[in-house]
């Protein structure tokens, strides 16, 4: 029988593997670097949250928690820093942000 | 007890494959900033596969080593993008 | 002895006779001008101050400059540009307290010996706002008319701006401006803007104490093994990376209210995060990939480089938006799509960002938009 504990890891569980796949296709599937970023930084930051926060409530016992939920709080702060600087360093050497009109497939707004 | 362990492997295996399917990313590129963003998801991934392994097999030390993993991740990618910019300040 | 004037200039003052305090002259030496300014004869040198890391050589230089080309300067003027009007008074004091500083170093180049060369420092542009190099410029010059100067000597590092780079556009506009300027031969540091500031005691417990519980968290145990290698780790710590680590002074009253307020915002900013990744999934996941990136770029009303920190890293986690470049207060962002422009611009998050570093009444202040700013995109 699934209890309401069990269940609200599993919903965790699934949410992170959502928006783990959700990161993994924007990767894959977006047209230029900047966008790419938009999708790791967030989306892989969501997923990776959720799943911590799943591996904290089952290990349930207070220091191991105690560092997971220092683990998704040390992601939360340095994964956009680390999608920033990246950005900024391809901004730096000149690479231009693709836009609509650049690829035609997409229809705007 | 057994649920929520299968229900963690099945979520690190998960994200088993999306890292290999994101290693598309890190070879085709094309710039160096595509693969140190690829790159980035993968370590972050790797995490998170660590953290899930330690709460599934009930083995808490191995978080310290996800800790530790986050760490370097990330100054990976900072150094990365530090030496990649000819002035050498992005941060 | 060479005695040192301070003068306090206001940028729209040209009456000298306003300044605070008369010219001092060296005993013995030439009468003292009630308004010494626009009756001496002889060159003057204007060196443009500020914090950094070539300052002291840069003094040294102007000084050794003066002195052995004695037919050329009988004074060198140091000017310090700061606005309260954009940094606050904290940067008025310590532009103040950096004149001090370079008065001493100045009197200690010059020596017993030199009574000829005199030393002035000033504080130009308080009342004024600044924040193009041209703004600097008009500036320099108005202080240079006033006080009859033509020649500037230039500190490879100079910077009074936050962090923006200034010196090339600083010196080719002062040398079309019809100034001589000089670079100062100094040693150039690696380090840009300023990683090492000075730091108190303040700010060594803060830091020693967030080692040292972060030693305790992770090594998991109160024994007295632990207890002392993690005080001798924290304070190490502490010692070594205590002027990289710290922008100020620790007012605990401030940091408490800051850290009250960042819990409120916390939840505020996980909603934000998660109807973000909602709308990113709709995007990454709809078939024909619905996005139309776009550069915008606006200046955000937040004062502090922690400030500026969050609300970068809060812009890069919310709705399709990605901060790419911050310059001071100037934010470059990429954004995904049509709706998560408006909210950036609607400034939401620049408010919520204000509420925790400066209060309530902060946060009431207008967005972008509404202060029309509309984000002039960018190709």
């Amino acid at each position: 029988m699934v209890t309401l504990y069990e269940g609200a890891v599993l919903a965790l569980l699934a949410g992170g593997v959502f928006f783990g796949v959700v990161a993994a296709v924007g990767l894959l599937r977006m047209p230029d670097l900047y966008t790419r970023a938009h999708a790791a930084s967030k989306a892989d930051t969501l997923g990776a949250g959720l799943s911590l926060a799943a591996a904290a409530a089952v290990l349930a016992s207070s220091l191991p928690t105690i560092k997971a939920v220092l683990l998704l709080v040390f992601l939360f702060l340095t994964n956009p820093t680390a999608a920033h600087a990246i950005s900024r360093a391809a901004a730096d050497q000149g690479i231009e942000p693709w836009t609509a009109e650049d690829g035609g497939g997409g229809d705007g707004k | 007890m057994t649920l929520l362990t299968d229900a963690l492997l099945a979520a690190a295996g998960a994200f088993i494959i999306l890292s290999v399917v994101i290693v598309y990313r890190i070879v085709r590129g094309p710039t160096m900033q595509d693969r140190v963003i690829a790159v980035n998801v993968v370590g972050t991934n790797t995490v998170v596969i660590i953290a899930l392994f330690a709460a599934a097999l009930d083995s808490p030390g191995v978080l310290d080593i996800a800790l530790v993993y986050a760490l370097l991740n990330f100054l990976m990618s900072i150094a990365i993008s530090k030496f990649t910019v000819e002035r050498g300040g992005v941060m | 002895m060479a005695l040192i004037r301070t003068q306090y200039s206001y940028h729209d003052n040209s009456d000298c006779c306003s300044q605070l305090s008369g010219r001092v002259r060296p005993v013995g030496g030439p009468v003292a001008h009630d308004c010494g300014v626009a009756t001496v004869t002889g060159e003057r040198l204007l060196v443009p101050v500020s914090e950094s890391p070539t300052l002291r050589n840069t003094v040294a230089y102007a000084v050794r400059n003066a002195v052995e080309a004695e037919d050329r300067y009988d004074a060198v003027h140091f000017v310090c540009p700061a606005s309260r009007r954009i940094a606050g008074e904290g940067s008025v004091e310590s532009a103040r307290e950096l004149l001090e500083r370079v008065a001493v170093w100045a009197a200690e180049d010059l020596g017993a010996d030199d009574p000829e060369v005199g030393v002035e420092t000033a504080l130009i542009g308080v009342d004024t706002y600044l924040f193009s190099p041209s703004d600097y410029v008009e500036l320099l010059a108005d202080y240079a008319t006033d006080n009859d100067i033509d020649s500037v000597l230039l500190d490879p590092e100079f910077n009074p701006g936050e962090n923006t780079p200034l010196l090339p556009p600083l010196e080719s506009e002062l040398e079309r401006t019809g100034f001589s300027v000089e670079m100062a031969p100094v040693e150039r540091g690696t380090r840009r803007g300023r990683l090492v500031r000075r730091a108190g005691l303040g700010q060594f417990v803060l830091l020693a104490g967030l080692s040292y519980g972060f030693y305790l968290l992770i090594g998991g145990s109160l024994a007295a093994f632990d207890l002392v290698t993690g005080a001798m780790s924290a304070g190490i710590v502490a010692t070594v990376l205590l002027r990289v680590s710290t922008t100020g002074p620790v007012q605990p009253r401030k940091l408490v209210a800051r850290i009250v307020r960042m819990l409120v915002y916390t939840p505020y900013l996980l909603y934000e995060i998660v109807v973000a990744n909602v709308a990113i999934a709709y995007v990454v996941l709809h078939p024909s990939l619905p996005i139309d990136p776009e550069v915008v770029e606006f200046d955000a009303v937040v004062w502090s480089e922690l400030s500026v920190m969050t609300l970068a890293n809060s812009i890069t986690l919310t709705p399709g938006t990605l901060t790419i470049d911050v310059n001071s207060r100037h934010f470059v962002v990429h954004t995904l799509t049509e709706g998560s422009r408006e909210d950036l611009l609607e400034g939401g998050l620049e408010r919520a960002v204000r509420f925790v570093f400066y209060g309530r009444a902060a946060a009431r202040g207008p967005g972008p938009r509404e202060r029309g700013d509309d984000g002039g995109e960018e190709t």
